[in-house]
């Protein structure tokens, strides 16, 4: 595997900035990441957050984002906040989900506490259709480190290949370390 | 009205009774044309007809097959009576109408005579009267066949086709519109030509509701109360909001309402019959709202359903959740408040003990939320947020022995 040291600028990301419509400007997070892309995985361009995939989005993906809290999500109104604890975080981002039109069927499987490398956080299984009929499960990690809220995600077709790959997965999450921002 | 063809077996996805999309439509070019009787259509050959049936029922099937549909058969049968109670006879197309698990104010209809309105929609209701505009309009696009006419006027001018493109390519909300409802039914939406349907719709509508006895002054009600609202909250509804159109057509009603339909104080409101039957609705309405953190309209919806059940520890919960998701100054302890309301009313309703604990818990009352948790697992030991209500019981246990 090779390392690779992801990290995002959001203060010069400009079109990040241009999508959090409303809610004031995002403030910059203070905190970025590092995370192992495993072999064979490709990284599809995107300025917000590391997409990871190694077929297509379609059949398997990671994605892993840095947040700024406060920051408007797109179908909820509520906001994940400092002093939230991992729970009510993880209630936003169902509410997030569950409010997608996008989303069908949506069930969540699992919603409890997680350590996330050592920080608290939860873990979310939920799995849910898309309009085209297929059917995809995801594994969500969140957690908030002061003013920034890291997620992972895995999500994949939910048939054939979310058990594929979910190893890989809990590989990366293993190889992920928070990292100052200004260090980067 | 009454007079027109049918073409039997022919149906397409129709336009909605949506003053957003209404307002959508006013915002584009109108090319003048008079206005296709249905008895002409009905000479024209039906295949096109056919196949906009045919994809209209696909995207039935994906509505019925996605949870999307609200399941309350006693209320679909309720709202089945008042179609039937409006549609003009003799009828010779079923009307048949669903809820949509959905917190837009919207409906909308096929024509083969589905009807689907939003619990968003429904939930914003006082009245019978005020369900009976909404489906008249709905009725009317189905029986005056609006959506092969609007099909047939936009298949013949691709202008109409790239202005639609256009539109949705810069508006989210519509995006989210045409995937939800179905590119047709977007499409159909965004067109010039629906101010023509959306007119005609609202005026049958509006005598199919007077026909039926209702009060046509309660269409206006729901519009106003709709567009305050959609400000209030600050949604995201497309080109809705203050779109001068939208108001001429409100006056425009307004004014056919006054001349034609002079009150006589003995019109149907069935007020009482109506809160009843949506009681349930307005609560589940109320979750997907908080889920959505639309707050205000959220309380409005418990208020509504405590004014019919006013001892409903549900309802009192579910305040107590708008307060404590809300997270405004003070808001903690009005959540306390109704929370200790709906335990009062229920004392083994688990949700609001474990609301309760979470509340001492972060406020660092750890002896209070340890006693509110065991009652909560107590209550309900197979809580799927057992894992998280053990870990604040660790915490609490740990700060004790601290």
């Amino acid at each position: 595997m090779k390392k690779v040291f992801w990290l995002i600028f959001l203060l010069g990301a400009a079109g990040f900035m241009a999508c959090a419509h409303t809610g004031g400007v995002p403030q910059p997070v203070s905190y970025d990441f590092t995370i192992d892309i495993p072999e064979g995985w490709r990284k599809i361009d995107n300025n917000r957050y590391l997409f990871l995939t190694k077929e297509s989005p379609f059949l398997q993906y990671v994605m892993v984002q840095n947040r700024p809290i406060g920051m408007m999500f797109r179908h909820t109104k509520k906001k994940i906040q400092k002093e939230m604890m991992p729970e009510e975080a993880a209630q936003i981002i169902i509410d997030e989900i569950a409010s997608d039109e996008n989303i069908l069927n949506f069930s969540v499987l699992v919603n409890g506490p997680a350590e996330i490398q050592g920080y608290d956080g939860f873990r979310i299984l939920f799995t849910y259709n898309d309009k085209e009929g297929s059917r995809f499960k995801t594994l969500y990690y969140g957690f908030i480190k002061e003013d920034t809220f890291f997620n992972l995600r895995y999500t994949a077709a939910e048939q054939n290949y979310f058990q594929q790959d979910i190893g890989t997965f809990h590989r990366m999450l293993n190889s992920f370390q928070v990292v100052s921002a200004e260090k980067t | 009205m009454g007079g027109y063809e049918r073409s039997g077996n022919n149906r397409w996805i129709t336009t909605s009774w949506n003053p957003y999309l209404a307002g959508l439509a006013l915002g584009c070019a109108t090319p003048s044309e008079p206005m296709a009787s249905p008895k002409s259509l009905a000479l024209q050959s039906r295949a096109d007809e056919q196949m906009l049936w045919q994809k209209a029922e696909e995207e039935q099937r994906a509505f019925e097959s996605n949870g999307l549909i609200y399941p309350d058969q006693a209320l679909e049968d309720y709202l089945n009576q008042i179609a039937v109670k409006l549609q003009p006879q003799p009828a010779d197309l079923k009307i048949r109408v669903k809820v949509i698990k959905n917190t837009r104010l919207n409906a909308f209809a096929y024509p083969n005579g589905m009807i689907y309105i939003h619990s968003g929609l429904l939930a914003r209701m006082d009245n019978e009267a005020q369900l009976a505009a909404v489906l008249g309009h709905e009725i009317t696009h189905c029986t005056h066949r609006h959506a092969l006419r609007a099909f047939r006027k936009f298949k013949d001018q691709p202008a109409l086709l790239r202005a639609v493109e256009h539109t949705l390519s810069k508006n989210r909300s519509l995006q989210d519109m045409a995937r939800f409802m179905g590119i047709s039914g977007a499409i159909t939406a965004v067109t010039g030509h629906i101010r023509e349907l959306e007119t005609e719709a609202d005026r049958v509508g509006i005598e199919l509701m007077f026909r039926a006895g209702y009060d046509p002054r309660e269409a206006l009600f729901i519009f106003d109360q709709m567009v305050g609202e959609i400000e209030q909250e600050e949604l995201e509804e497309p080109l809705f909001g203050n779109h001068p159109t939208v108001r001429q057509r409100v006056v425009h009603l307004k004014k056919l309402i006054d001349a034609q339909y002079p009150q006589k104080g003995s019109e149907t409101l069935n007020r009482e019959i109506f809160l009843a039957k949506l009681a349930r609705l307005f609560l589940d309405n109320v979750e997907l709202d908080i889920r959505q953190g639309k707050f205000q309209t959220a309380r409005s919806g418990v208020e509504k359903h405590l004014r019919i059940k006013p001892d409903d520890s549900r309802a009192y919960f579910l305040l107590g959740e708008i307060y404590r998701q809300r997270l405004q100054e003070g808001d903690m302890l009005k959540a306390l408040t109704y929370y200790d309301r709906a335990v009062s009313l229920d004392p083994n309703f688990a949700a609001p003990h474990k609301a309760i604990g979470l509340i001492h818990y972060k406020e660092g009352r750890r002896a209070l939320a340890r006693k509110f948790f065991e009652s909560c697992i107590q209550l309900a030991p197979d809580s799927p947020d057992k894992a998280y209500i053990q870990g604040y019981l660790k915490q609490c246990t740990l700060s004790e022995e601290g």
